[in-house]
């Protein structure tokens, strides 16, 4: 990896890695380390995340209750902790999608007044 | 949930090597980029983690055990801040228990905000007129306490009865423990003897008997039957009795006087009514009373206080100046406290600052430092509950008879949490301190300076300054407070009582009155008592009305011969004394002019007097009180005229720190006065062996089997009793200055020791460069000097405007004392400059060489 790739890379801010993880779900049940290549996947590999700050993260929207997981079998048989979107975190996706629109489209204006 | 991180995060990363070796990656390099792109496993796991605990608690737990390790790697700092606390919270836990058991705790009966007093003592027939016509009161009633004999047990003691009416124990509103209080009805002229007994008195003489109702018991010869005990927690207000009964009962003759104004009374106030009403209407009645009984109520005015006030009244004054002492001997103690955490602050302050350079936040720096700072005014605290403790008890112990409520005082939660409230303050006030600098502090600055520094940082150095400064001028307060209480203690002592009291005992007897109703048999039993006692070897008696400073006189208004007639009601009034045997011998008291009694001077003889040189100076200050004839303003009868034929010198009778009276002395055996049936024996033994007091009693046993004996005193005794109080007051306020002085010179040798510890370096350079031993001196005593200067000005002008509050409690001193205030500066003075001085030599034996290389 070069430096300038790194540069061109932006370190997740905390709050942003629970709403992409909540994103991730939207689509299905999925356990840690799909979640965290479907991240990379989704932003084309311009928002790195350092896999393991993942973890703190889940546990922390488990305890809010905006996810749960359940123990099942993933391919070739080995057992995984598969996290589900609750609808309690689907009404908190909701809201914070609508709040970063309002944000990145008054960020927009502000950098393109001419249009 | 958690327990399955480890697994999970295995499970993760063989997950990404895996899919590394499916993009071409070597095994080995495929695992190492997985781990390396999952970070540290060892943060996320703690990270996660902290998802679930509480860590605030955690990190408190953390904290105090940081603190405590600190503490105890500083054991010298600790030991000095928590015993700088301990004494200052100490001391205010015990004064503020005796002062919240003496002037916060209302008096021990119902509704005692209620109750009231008449300043004045009143009679029966007047309580009575007033009951019936006050609108104010709701209740009210009187107790006159006399001393009877009672010959239930193995041998006559004198009892304590309270001669009251029904209203009293009504007013005060206490039930009694067994049995019932005296009904209205029963307090008549020739109602029938029924006693309340006091618990202390069903205990020692009834057993504790909880059949006791309806028993006999015999006072002064008559049989009274008990219908009633009060409980243990009951005391009359100011004087305690041992038995009640209807005063129209126990002492029909005195009952129906209403010149006799001998009851202290207590009245309740209806809740609608306030004390200035009531005094209002009082006055009201006054008038009504005085034109209808002029012979004897002319001169009437009724002083209404209510009933704590009354009780707390003449020792309010003095706790409140101890309480202002403790105050300011806490005040000491927490600039100490804070002056030491000042110095950990500048200590400490490079660990701090790199500590907030490294990314630590405020937040969690201030939670340390209080911390800390909390752990130490926990433990001081807790140390200080210790010194209270035995504070209190010390206290107790030295407490004079008369704050005789001091008894029930013992440490309540009020003062559990007063002393936690003020210990946990101080510290998070003062725990403040040091990130308060290190957060106003500029990072960069503050690395640097951990370099070298050649000057004391001067922030700091002034506020220390300042604290070191109050902490002189309040013990500068302090101690002439103390100074001037002592001094004042010691002019009273050295106050001439009137008579020699070493070696004298006196005793109280009372007679009889079955037996001894008549006045020849009272001077028969007299007469024969003290020849027998005089014929004891070494032993000189004699005896008195009452003895000096025994808290008991009589006064009766008198008329001088040929003088112009004085209104009825409106005649001087004059302490009178009868005695027998050489009572002015024995006491040493000095006769000033014309000749002592004699044995002539008895019944039969024409009537004489000796009167004291206070009489002269008041009655007889233009003619020659020898030969004047003086007679009892309420003679029955033809006047009986006195000639005076003698002047003793004047006798401090009532306290030594009060004006002397005018006195009459007469001759027992010529007293027309037969209910005088008392006297106290004043006895002086060449040494006063302890077998004494067990001969006298012999003696009158031998005479009377049935006389009560009380109040065995040696006469040094009195006098110790009479300047209890004074002692009281400067024995504490004399300890809180010397605590006070003991801080202050830790505090300022600390402040001064550090200070000097700072300037190693620059002393160094200076030795160095040339400069001698002197100049060091010079250079550390200067900052001693400046401080001495300051507080000790800002401390005279603050006693100069404090003193004066306790100017009640100073006897013949100002309260602006020069010498006082002269002797306390240069004192605190010297201890200034001797706790500057050790810092100072210790600075000038400073080899330069070592100095330089000193941080």
């Amino acid at each position: 990896m070069s430096t300038k790739e790194q540069a061109d890379r932006i370190e997740l801010l905390q709050g942003t890695l629970d709403v992409l993880i909540l994103r991730t779900l939207l689509l299905g049940p999925a356990h840690g380390h799909a979640i965290a290549k479907a991240i990379e996947f989704n932003s084309d590999d311009v928002l790195q995340v350092e896999q393991g700050s993942l973890y703190p993260a889940l546990h922390r929207l488990i305890k809010r209750g905006w996810i749960s997981f359940e123990d099942g079998a993933s391919e070739n048989n080995r057992r995984a902790k598969f996290y589900r979107l609750t609808p309690k975190g689907r009404r908190q996706l909701a809201a914070e999608t609508s709040k970063w629109d309002k944000l990145a489209a008054a960020i927009a204006r502000i950098l393109r007044p001419a249009g | 949930m958690l327990e399955d991180l480890d697994r999970d995060i295995r499970d993760h990363i063989e997950r990404e090597t895996e899919d590394n070796i499916a993009l071409g990656m070597a095994p080995e390099e495929a695992r190492y980029a997985a781990v390396r792109k999952f970070g540290n496993v060892t943060r996320m796991k703690e990270e996660t983690r902290e998802v679930w605990s509480f860590v605030w608690l955690e990190q408190l737990l953390q904290d105090i055990r940081l603190g405590f390790r600190m503490l105890r790697k500083s054991p010298g700092f600790t030991a000095v801040a928590i015993l700088t606390l301990a004494l200052g919270i100490g001391a205010n836990t015990a004064i503020f228990s005796v002062i919240n058991g003496v002037l916060l705790s209302p008096p021990p009966y119902k509704n005692p905000q209620q109750l009231i007093v008449m300043k004045q003592n009143d009679s029966l027939p007047n309580v009575t007129d007033i009951q019936k016509q006050a609108q104010a009161f709701s209740q009210g009633g009187g107790i006159n306490v006399m001393p009877m004999e009672y010959t239930g047990g193995t041998e006559p003691v004198q009892v304590r009865i309270g001669l009251v009416n029904a209203g009293f124990l009504e007013t005060l509103g206490v039930q009694p423990m067994l049995g019932r209080i005296i009904s209205p009805g029963e307090d008549v002229r020739g109602g029938p003897r029924f006693a309340v007994v006091s618990y202390p008195f069903w205990q020692t003489y009834l057993g504790s008997d909880p059949q006791a109702m309806n028993k006999e018991v015999l006072l002064d010869g008559n049989s009274y039957t008990v219908i009633g005990v009060m409980p243990a927690s009951f005391v009359p207000p100011v004087e305690h009795a041992d038995v009640f009964v209807s005063l129209w009962v126990g002492y029909p003759g005195a009952a129906a006087y209403r010149g006799v104004h001998f009851m202290h009374t207590y009245w309740r106030l209806k809740p609608s009514f306030t004390l200035a009403q009531a005094q209002q209407e009082m006055a009201t009645i006054d008038h009504w009373l005085a034109e209808r009984y002029p012979a004897e109520e002319k001169e009437r005015k009724t002083h209404l206080v209510s009933l704590h006030e009354w009780l707390v009244g003449d020792v309010r004054p003095a706790l409140l100046v101890l309480f202002g002492a403790v105050g300011l001997v806490l005040l000491i103690a927490c600039a100490n406290f804070a002056s030491l955490l000042m110095v950990r602050a500048f200590a400490g302050r490079q660990e701090l600052v790199i500590r907030a350079a490294l990314g630590a936040g405020r937040g969690r720096l201030i939670r340390k430092a209080l911390t800390e700072s909390v752990l130490l005014s926990v433990l001081g605290g807790a140390a200080g509950l210790l010194f209270a403790q035995w504070g209190t008890s010390m206290l107790l112990a030295l407490k004079p008879e008369k704050l005789a409520r001091l008894s029930g005082i013992h440490m309540d939660t009020r003062v559990l949490l007063f002393v936690l409230v003020v210990s946990v303050l101080t510290g998070i006030v003062f725990g403040m301190a040091p990130v308060w600098i290190a957060a106003r502090a500029d990072v960069a600055e503050a690395l640097k300076e951990s370099g070298r520094s050649t000057t004391a940082s001067t922030r700091g150095h002034s506020i220390r300054g300042i604290l070191v400064t109050s902490e002189l001028a309040v013990a500068l307060v302090l101690l002439v407070g103390a100074g001037l209480l002592i001094k004042g203690f010691s002019r009273l002592r050295s106050m001439n009582p009137g008579f020699n009291s070493a070696n004298v005992m006196t005793m109280y007897l009372q007679l009889p009155a079955t037996r001894y109703g008549e006045i020849p048999k009272q001077t028969q039993f007299r007469r024969e008592l003290l020849t027998r006692l005089n014929f004891l070897p070494g032993v000189q008696a004699a005896m008195v009305t009452d003895i000096p400073l025994g808290g008991n006189y009589v006064d009766h208004s008198f008329v001088i011969d040929g003088r112009p007639p004085v209104a009825v009601g409106a005649e001087p009034e004059v302490q009178t004394l009868s005695v027998m045997g050489n009572y002015f011998q024995v006491m040493q008291i000095p006769l000033r002019a014309g000749r002592d009694f004699t044995a002539l001077d008895r019944e039969g003889q024409p009537l004489v007097a000796i009167v004291n040189e206070q009489m002269v100076r008041e009655f007889f200050s233009r003619e020659n009180p020898l030969g004047a004839r003086i007679h009892w303003a309420r003679d029955e009868g033809p006047p009986h005229w006195m000639t005076i034929i003698g002047v003793v010198g004047d006798v401090k009778h009532s306290g030594l720190n009060q004006p002397t009276d005018s006195a009459v002395y007469t001759p027992f055996s010529q007293s027309d006065e037969a209910w005088r049936r008392f006297m106290t024996l004043a006895i002086r033994a060449r040494d006063a062996s302890p077998g004494l007091v067990e001969e006298v009693k012999r003696q009158i046993w031998s005479l009377d089997g049935q006389i009560p004996v009380g109040d065995v005193h040696a006469m040094d005794e009195l006098i110790a009793v009479s300047l209890a109080q004074q002692r009281f007051n400067m024995l504490l306020l004399g300890l809180f200055a010397a605590l006070a002085l003991i801080l202050a010179a830790v505090g300022i040798y600390g402040a001064m020791a550090y200070a000097a510890n700072q300037r190693t370096h620059e002393i160094g350079i200076r030795t160095a460069l040339g400069a001698q031993r002197r100049d060091v001196l010079r250079l550390v005593m200067r900052d001693g000097a400046r401080i001495a200067l300051f507080g000790i000005a800002s401390g005279i002008a603050g006693a100069l405007a404090l003193t004066h509050l306790m100017a009640s409690l100073l006897f013949e001193v100002k309260p602006t004392d020069p010498a006082t205030f002269a002797g306390v500066a240069i004192l605190l003075a010297f201890v200034v400059l001797a706790a500057c001085y050790i810092p100072a030599r210790r600075a000038m034996r400073v080899d330069p060489m070592v100095a330089l290389r000193y941080e």
